[in-house]
């Protein structure tokens, strides 16, 4: 119980930290001087210590909102599977839970988005919609297919299961997996090729244009919020399709696991610096192959299986 | 790990039905034919076959360096059409991909029953050949549908590979030298579209 | 040595086809007329003889259709001699058409003499890609689209030949281990067969996509049309040659499943016959120029060489493959002349030739038109009443009788409304349009009459017992 609290205060500490490693890679590569890896940490101090202001359009929902993107994502953070030996794990959260909670996350997100009333708000809740529309299905099939092949429906047991004994013979299901989720990572957390994360621009904001509206305290939590899910990804990305070095004593075995959450971080900024961004109405192409490789893992699965 | 390289091969496959760039297309058809050579050279290892390993070295000469260079070549040399959209709204493929695939997985299941190979490389096979009429259904332009030509081969090579371990080494010879006639006939084809009539 | 006598003709048309003279349209026949070599020595060995171990094997069926294959390939560059008297065409032309020819026959000697299924796929894949291009000498932006394509719709063809050919191999391969590519191998263990299903479905494939080549039923229309975009020689070549090749692939195919489950064979052949004669009889109907009428004719005698031939029929079929490969060709060689004033000049195309070439030309087209059709003494009459004959002996083992009076009834039904445009056509021929100057030339002339006396050779009863021992 006590690796358990304490994997997930370390998950809730690092998340800043990835997501300026991923920029710190960014820029590295592009010859700038990189920024400091501590750069979330300060970003969070300064919101909090800012004068909260609300616009005046706002109703009620802009008050309460923050807190409640902010919380599914923590309670997410409960459910994931193990990344120490001996941590106690829930083991009958499956797919729809896990998904629900975060699509709870994107619908406050939304309202956040439309409540103040601007154009550029309701813009970005629209458009994370129609991506959030596409990711929901392929999230749910990905999770499941992953999950039959562990041998168990709950997310917790399945990622205990593959590291422990590892499907030799499912390989080309697990391969399909693992690049739709590949896919399903940069489009909910709004990475390059679906959504920039350091733009301002009108036409190429997605959830900017949603927080664009709050300031202080309600962006510091927003903020939170967006690197929470981030390392949630991370996590399962790495548990469960990278699924090696659990049986190791606990200092190696955290070790392991923060280099698998850095490699995914260095595979995305790479992505990232290579590639444009697409155009909205281009998004679908690539969420169609992100379906259509978790259904194919699905059956192809079920051949061999059944 | 010849699972992973039949996963892979289906993979990009399915890559190339969305892509809609030409140089993009003859990339995933290399990804696509360095994933066969391969995994025809590691069957041939596993089960000490010769001919596997010698037709796997020539598809990855052939199919994977020559052949995309030739294209590309080509492509240049007569100012193909760059831009191919597909014909199919991503919207409806993202439904009909799957349909496909559950349609050919129930049909090849008896097959696979009556081969001793694993059912998933058959039905992977079968599949494959009807994503590739797919592939060169939706495209107007010319150059698609010859790189679709070429993958159709490369599913025929695979079903060949998982149904039977290797055809004979003078029908893969055959096929390798009639591919390589296709090229070049392909390469006369385009010169000269002609007067009008 | 016999090989060696097989690739010869080949070889040269190859060589010589590089050599750049303004007498190359004459020269090149003679050098075609070596086919003739081979020919004679094949039918000099005693049957069946193994050439190349165990890959080809010169057989009564297979010396037969190469027999016809040669004649009418010696007929079709004799014709050639002349193509630039009626079209416009550049010298260089024919060097590219002959060395495409060369790369044709060394095709077709692989796909027509082979025991070995793969090889048979590898010398049709040969065929059909050098017949490409040779729709593109002419050169206008029709053909070239027309080239492109015929290139997909056979290629797709061809390989769905090739998934047939490798699941019928992955079906016999327990049991026969590497021998399973040989027809004879597989002829004589099929019933052994632990699973003939697959074997089955393998065939199926296979036949869709031979069937796809032919010109049958779903995909018909592509034929005409690259027929009416090239010259008229490449069409010869398709009718005649190309044809029989895949043919050959068919017979062999079908005399292995005939063993397995006849009534599914039969009843698979039987639809898509039924089917494609039912289209193609409406499509001649209104055909309003020579090639596209032809071609579609052509298709619907294919359609009934393999009716005849799954029907058990195996002679009349024969007897109709061999009639057909005869009259086709020379048919599409005289269009070169027929449409010399214009290509809907249907009307009056038999009139207005002068001197002795002109009558035997006049005289040779008109019994050829009638021929096509059935008419007495041309030997697709008698192959006809054979191959019917052979259809009510099958049936009447069965129970079926009255359902297949019933389709023979309507097939003949069918085959009249062909009968009567083909004699409406002649007789416009004939007797209607205005009097225009045609000029024939010997070559063309000589080409008809050496098919014309094939055709005759083979109402011979020599030629007829033959056939028949070709079981």
């Amino acid at each position: 119980m006590i690796l358990y609290l304490s994997t997930i205060i370390l998950l809730v500490v690092i998340s800043p930290l990835l997501l300026s490693f991923i920029t710190q890679i960014k820029m590295f590569i592009t010859f700038k001087k990189p920024i400091s890896i501590f750069q979330g940490y300060r970003n969070f101090s300064k919101l909090m210590s800012k004068e909260t202001i609300i616009s005046e359009e706002t109703s009620a929902v802009t008050r309460v909102a923050p807190f409640l993107i902010l919380s599914p994502l923590l309670t997410v953070l409960f459910l994931l599977p193990p990344i120490v030996k001996g941590a106690y794990y829930v083991s009958f959260v499956d797919a729809f839970t896990i998904t629900g909670l975060i699509s709870l996350s994107t619908f406050f997100l939304m309202l956040l988005g439309l409540d103040s009333a601007s154009s550029f708000g309701g813009m970005g809740s629209s458009r994370e919609a129609f991506i959030s529309a596409l990711v929901e299905p392929a999230m749910i099939l990905t999770v499941f297919s992953v999950s039959m092949m562990a041998g168990n429906l709950g997310i917790g047991q399945a990622g205990v299961n593959l590291a422990s004994s590892f499907p030799q013979k499912h390989m080309a299901s697990f391969l399909f997996s693992a690049i739709s989720f590949f896919i399903l990572l940069i489009a909910e957390n709004g990475r390059i090729p679906v959504d920039n994360p350091q733009t301002h621009l009108e036409v190429t904001m997605i959830h900017e244009a949603m927080i664009l509206d709050i300031t202080g305290v309600y962006l510091a939590i927003v903020e939170m919020a967006s690197s929470i899910k981030f390392i949630i990804f991370a996590s399962l990305f790495a548990s469960l399709f990278m699924p090696f070095g659990l049986q190791f004593s606990v200092p190696i075995a955290l070790m392991i696991f923060i280099a698998k959450l850095l490699i995914i971080c260095i595979a995305i900024a790479l992505l990232e610096v290579s590639t444009a961004k697409l155009r909205l109405f281009k998004v679908p192409n690539l969420l169609g192959i992100s379906i259509v490789f978790a259904f194919l893992s699905l059956i192809t699965f079920y051949v061999l299986g059944a | 790990m010849d699972n992973f390289l039949i996963g892979l091969f289906l993979a990009t496959l399915i890559i190339s039905i969305f892509t809609a760039r030409l140089y993009r297309l003859i990339f995933w058809y290399f990804v696509n034919s360095l994933m066969l050579g391969l995994l025809a050279v590691f069957i041939g290892i596993k089960v000490h076959d010769n001919a596997l390993i010698v037709s796997g070295a020539i598809t990855l000469v052939l199919k994977a360096l020559i052949i995309p260079y030739v294209l590309k070549y080509l492509s240049k040399k007569f100012h193909l059409q760059r831009q191919i959209t597909p014909n199919i709204k991503v919207h409806y493929s993202v439904i009909l991909i799957p349909a496909i695939l559950v349609f050919t997985f129930f049909i090849a299941e008896p097959i696979s029953h009556m081969l001793q190979a694993n059912p998933n490389d058959i039905s992977i096979s079968i599949s494959s050949l009807f994503l590739t009429l797919i592939l060169m259904m939706e495209h107007n332009h010319v150059a698609p549908k010859i790189i679709g030509f070429l993958t159709l081969d490369n599913a025929l090579f695979l079903l060949g590979i998982t149904a039977t371990n290797g055809m004979p080494m003078l029908v893969e010879l055959g096929v390798f030298f009639d591919i390589l006639m296709a090229i070049v006939i392909i390469n006369l084809l385009f010169k000269d579209t002609g007067v009008k009539a | 040595m016999i090989i060696f006598f097989l690739l010869l003709p080949a070889i040269l048309m190859f060589i010589v086809s590089f050599v750049k003279t303004d007498k190359i349209a004459n020269l090149l026949p003679f050098v075609s007329f070596t086919i003739i070599i081979p020919n004679i020595m094949l039918f000099k060995l005693p049957y069946p003889y193994h050439l190349m171990g165990n890959y080809l094997i010169v057989d009564k069926l297979g010396d037969y259709v190469f027999l016809v294959s040669s004649v009418v390939s010696i007929g079709v560059s004799l014709a050639l001699m002349t193509l630039h008297k009626h079209v416009n065409i550049k010298k260089r032309a024919y060097n590219r058409f002959y060395r495409f020819f060369a790369l044709f026959w060394l095709g077709l000697i692989l796909s027509t003499l082979s025991n070995n299924m793969g090889i048979y796929w590898v010398g049709l894949e040969f065929a059909t890609l050098s017949t490409v291009y040779m729709i593109k000498i002419n050169y206008t932006s029709t053909a070239h689209k027309e080239a492109w394509n015929y290139m997909i719709v056979d290629t797709i063809a061809i390989s769905i030949i090739l998934f047939g050919i490798i699941l019928i191999y992955a079906s016999a391969k327990p049991l026969l281990g590497d021998n399973a590519m040989n027809f004879n191998a597989l002829l004589a263990h099929i019933k052994e067969i632990k699973m003939p299903f697959l074997f089955e479905i393998g065939f199926a494939i296979t036949t869709v996509g031979m069937f796809i080549k032919l010109g049958m039923f779903p995909m018909n229309l592509w034929l005409a049309d690259i027929e009416r975009a090239s010259f008229y020689p490449v069409p010869a070549l398709f009718s005649g040659i190309l044809e029989s090749a895949v043919m050959i692939g068919f017979f062999r195919f079908s005399k292995i499943v005939m063993q397995i489950d006849f009534t599914q064979l039969f009843g698979f052949v039987f639809i898509y016959s039924f089917l494609t004669i039912f289209i193609v009889a409406f499509l001649i109907y209104r055909a309003k120029d020579f090639i596209r009428l032809f071609s579609f004719s052509g298709i619907e005698h294919m359609a009934l060489i393999a009716l005849f031939w799954v029907s058990g029929g195996t002679f009349a079929a024969l007897l109709h493959f061999g009639a057909h490969a005869f009259l086709k060709p020379s048919l599409f060689l005289s269009t070169g002349v027929l449409e010399s004033k214009g290509k809907y000049h249907m009307a009056g195309a038999l009139r207005g030739y002068k001197g002795i070439k002109g009558k035997i030309f006049w005289f040779i087209v008109g019994l050829f038109l009638l021929a096509i059709v059935s008419v007495p003494p041309s030997p697709m009459f008698f192959s006809e009443i054979y191959g019917f004959g052979a259809m009510i002996n099958m049936a009447k083992h069965t129970h079926h009788m009255l359902a297949m009076i019933a389709a023979i009834a309507f097939l003949l039904i069918l085959l009249s409304i062909i009968f009567y445009r083909f004699t409406a056509i002649y007789q416009s021929m004939k007797y209607g349009g205005t009097q225009e100057e045609k000029k024939v030339y010997s070559s063309e002339i000589i080409a008809l009459i050496i098919l014309a006396v094939s055709l005759a050779l083979l109402l011979l009863p020599q030629s007829m017992e033959y056939l028949r021992s070709i079981s």
